[in-house]
């Protein structure tokens, strides 16, 4: 990794480490507690706004490292979303157990199922595996729909996530308890893909032929990846659910999992920030559309019949990211690295 | 030193008339720039936008008409938070944080499967919600979720009732397969089905197990698989309850398949819009629809056709924005009354108590509001959260929409004492 200028390492531990410069340290800690103060100048909506954000960069990083770093293409990550809420869900209501261990069980549930519908993975790649975890996204929201413990078609209330008999009832306490789960999660994805595993899931991604003569299993760093991926999903399925506290089929649609894929790939596939960035800048435009732009152009363009506006915003929405793809098709992490890459070289140029 | 006191006295003299102003010009104007939030989703955008724009318009224009003409509720304005939630259920909560967070009295959706996505946080806060379109799992048991018309259930069941005395002539046990949109649209009359079936003397052709009906989603492109084994069940009644556009696509693969039944379609989509896009398919399609058709005489009917006219005229015949200006008029009708029970200043905080009162002393003491005739009179009965309880039976008949019966009252269903109820 490239460093300030004047900063060089002395030893492996500097080498490796994520934060290594006083400046770094500064500006991580004031992303720090510019994060965990925000409740206190964020509005009950926008602190919802981000609430689902957090959630959903944790569900985004675990297809990132599926995805992005294993080379593992999945388009039912929804699905495996679901599993996660739904697990949460039942275990919660139905056997009345505490939220901590609904969680740890949602994304253990999550993630083996993530492996059996990843098992096509050791002999399929590509397109058809995308095709096979196109099935799992139907069959898993079949069950769902017919399952009886689940409501079915018509859901299931859950409660608020407690622990130790404190209830994460406001915008606020939620914020607190999925951002603190978020920083985890990027912070575990981030070291991962540092480790021999990470390492060994680029080698998949590039080329598994190649990997596979080197000694790397394929088929369980695969089934390793689906695993990580989904139980990522469950994890982010279940903070779903408990600050949602409705749960119908409807929200783990076909559309959220193309949406995730298209975010990760906006953001940045196979790095660790663009998970973070594809999240922020997906859901903050389709924010920013509803709430400002919609009424903007009612209110301004009266002469025109009222209700037009509803129908501009999937057009700008798929516009923005049509154009971004072909502006920027590494992403948005490529181009904040470029931004990083010219501080580092502040003051000389060459 | 004369004129710095010359001018702080005028300075003086100013503020005191401004200030005055507002008494000086006579009752009422304590009430300007006074508003009242309410909070409004509809599926503008998405896979039931064909029912959400006709919908929008009509709650918008119905306040809009309020506003600019009766000079608002009770003299305060009404001020409109609207969100599209573009028929995606993952939105709703946040649209509902939002209205909260707006300071808006009560809020409304459109369709029932939104209301369903969105029931837990409203139901958890206290803050009322009413759905135009209802399925019993939203109030079954009651909280703080209101239908604004009859459900889905009652649909099927008024239908039933209207097919049994007025149509069936063969012997035994009518077959009746329901084509169901596979979310709480449909399940509302799957409800009422196995509930009361065995009562009604009909014989329901189950997908497969028991309450499994034939199922479509919002989104389909055909549906001649499943017809086709309909069609081999041999039924009397193809009953659909779905939103237009689905209904529409199996009206006409029924069609196509020449299937030899009654076809009925639930109130979500037996609109204009169902014969726009069956075309000549849609001719002797029954349905059952709770508010006055376009153009009837009732008092309500001649201003809500001078606004979609003059503002949506795409929308002219289009019972849906009926029901979209039916439902803001209720609303207001519910600001009023919580008004004259409890106060402005009250409803005004927009917090945990306004929503309180709201409901209470609004939603509450509701007694046979006649919404101008546009629907069945609205009244709060104890147990029952539907606010109106009234259908007609209808059928499509050379292009046009005519009604068959006149307001057929649905009976309130404890739905809650079925031991399947919610599964």
């Amino acid at each position: 990794m490239s460093l300030p200028c004047g900063i060089r390492n002395h030893s492996y531990a500097q080498d490796m480490a994520i934060v290594r410069t006083r400046t770094q340290w500064g500006m991580m800690l004031g992303f720090l507690v510019l994060l965990f103060t925000a409740p206190l100048y964020l509005s009950s909506y926008w602190l919802g706004v981000f609430n689902f954000i957090g959630i959903s960069i944790i569900a985004a990083t675990g297809l990132n490292i599926l995805t992005g770093f294993c080379g593992q293409l999945s388009i039912g990550h929804a699905g495996f979303i679901a599993v996660g809420a739904y697990t949460s869900g039942i275990l919660t209501t139905r056997f009345e157990l505490p939220f901590l261990v609904g969680l740890i069980c949602a994304g253990l549930m999550a993630g083996l199922i993530g492996i059996i519908f990843g098992l096509p993975s050791i002999r399929v790649k590509g397109f058809y595996l995308a095709i096979t975890t196109i099935a799992a996204q139907f069959i898993i929201m079949w069950v769902i729909q017919q399952w009886d413990w689940t409501g079915g078609q018509l859901g299931m209330t859950v409660p608020f996530a407690s622990i130790g008999g404190y209830a994460f009832r406001s915008g606020q306490s939620q914020f607190y308890l999925i951002f603190v789960i978020t920083v985890l999660c990027v912070f575990l994805a981030k070291n991962l893909v540092r480790t021999r595993v990470g390492r060994a899931f680029i080698a998949i991604r590039d080329n598994d032929l190649a990997a596979e003569v080197m000694g790397v299993n394929l088929t369980y760093y695969k089934l390793l990846a689906f695993f990580i991926g989904c139980f990522l999903a469950g994890i982010a399925g279940s903070l779903f659910a408990h600050w949602n506290i409705s749960l119908t089929p409807e929200q783990f649609s076909f559309k959220d999992s193309i949406l995730y894929v298209g975010i990760i790939i906006i953001g940045g596939l196979g790095t660790s920030v663009g998970p973070i960035l594809g999240v922020l800048f997906i859901r903050l435009l389709k924010e920013v559309l509803t709430i400002y732009l919609v009424p903007f152009l009612e209110n301004t363009l009266t002469m025109l019949p009222s209700g037009f506006a509803s129908g501009v915003t999937p057009m700008l929405f798929g516009l923005v990211i049509v154009l971004f793809l072909i502006l920027e098709p590494r992403g948005i992490a490529h181009r904040w690295n470029l931004f990083k890459a010219s501080y580092r070289l502040w003051p000389f140029s060459y | 030193m004369k004129t710095n006191k010359l001018i702080i006295s005028v300075i003086v003299c100013l503020i005191l008339v401004i200030a005055s102003l507002p008494y000086i010009t006579g009752c009422g104007a304590d009430r300007e720039g006074k508003t009242i939030k309410l909070g409004i989703s509809t599926p503008s955008t998405g896979v039931a936008a064909e029912k959400g724009r006709p919908l929008e318009h009509g709650q918008k224009d119905a306040i809009a008409y309020v506003n600019a003409e009766l000079g608002g509720v009770d003299g305060y304005q009404i001020e409109i938070v609207w969100r599209d939630n573009g028929y995606d259920a993952a939105q709703m909560s946040n649209i509902v944080r939002n209205f909260m967070d707006e300071g808006c009295v009560m809020f409304s959706t459109s369709s029932s499967a939104m209301m369903t996505a969105s029931m837990g946080l409203a139901n958890e806060y206290g803050f009322a919600g009413l759905a135009a379109f209802s399925s019993p799992n939203l109030y079954r048991p009651p909280q703080h979720i209101y239908g604004q018309l009859p459900d889905y259930g009652d649909d099927f069941l008024a239908f039933m009732d209207y097919y049994l005395d007025e149509i069936w002539q063969g012997s035994g046990q009518p077959k009746v397969a329901i084509h169901a949109l596979n979310n709480s649209t449909g399940k509302g009359a799957i409800n009422a089905a196995r509930a009361f079936a065995d009562e009604m003397g009909i014989t329901i052709l189950w997908d497969g197990a028991e309450g499994k009906a034939f199922e479509h989603k919002a989104d389909t492109i055909s549906e001649m698989e499943s017809l086709t084994r309909i069609n081999a069940l041999n039924p009397d009644v193809l009953y659909i309850s779905s939103t237009p556009a689905p209904t529409a696509l199996i009206v006409k693969n029924a069609r196509e398949l020449n299937m030899d039944v009654v076809i009925a379609s639930g109130h979500a989509g037996f609109t204009s819009k169902l014969v726009e896009l069956a075309e000549e398919d849609a001719n002797n399609v029954y349905g059952v629809f709770p508010t006055a058709s376009w153009g009837d005489d009732v008092p309500g009917m001649a201003k809500l056709m001078e606004y979609c006219e003059a503002n949506h005229p795409e929308d002219a015949g289009n019972g849906d924005y009926i029901t979209g200006w039916a439902q803001s008029l209720i609303m207001m009708k519910i600001v009023e009354t919580a008004i004259k029970n409890v106060g402005y200043d009250a409803l005004a905080t927009g917090d945990e108590n306004a929503w309180a009162y709201l409901e209470n002393e609004g939603i509450k003491k509701l007694v046979n509001y006649d919404v101008n005739g546009l629907h069945g009179p609205v009244s709060y009965t104890v147990s029952d959260n539907r606010l109106s309880k009234s259908v007609r039976v209808f059928q499509v008949q050379n292009g046009v929409i005519v009604a068959l019966t006149d307001w057929i009252e649905a009976p309130v269903v404890q739905y809650e004492n079925f031991d399947w109820f919610g599964q």
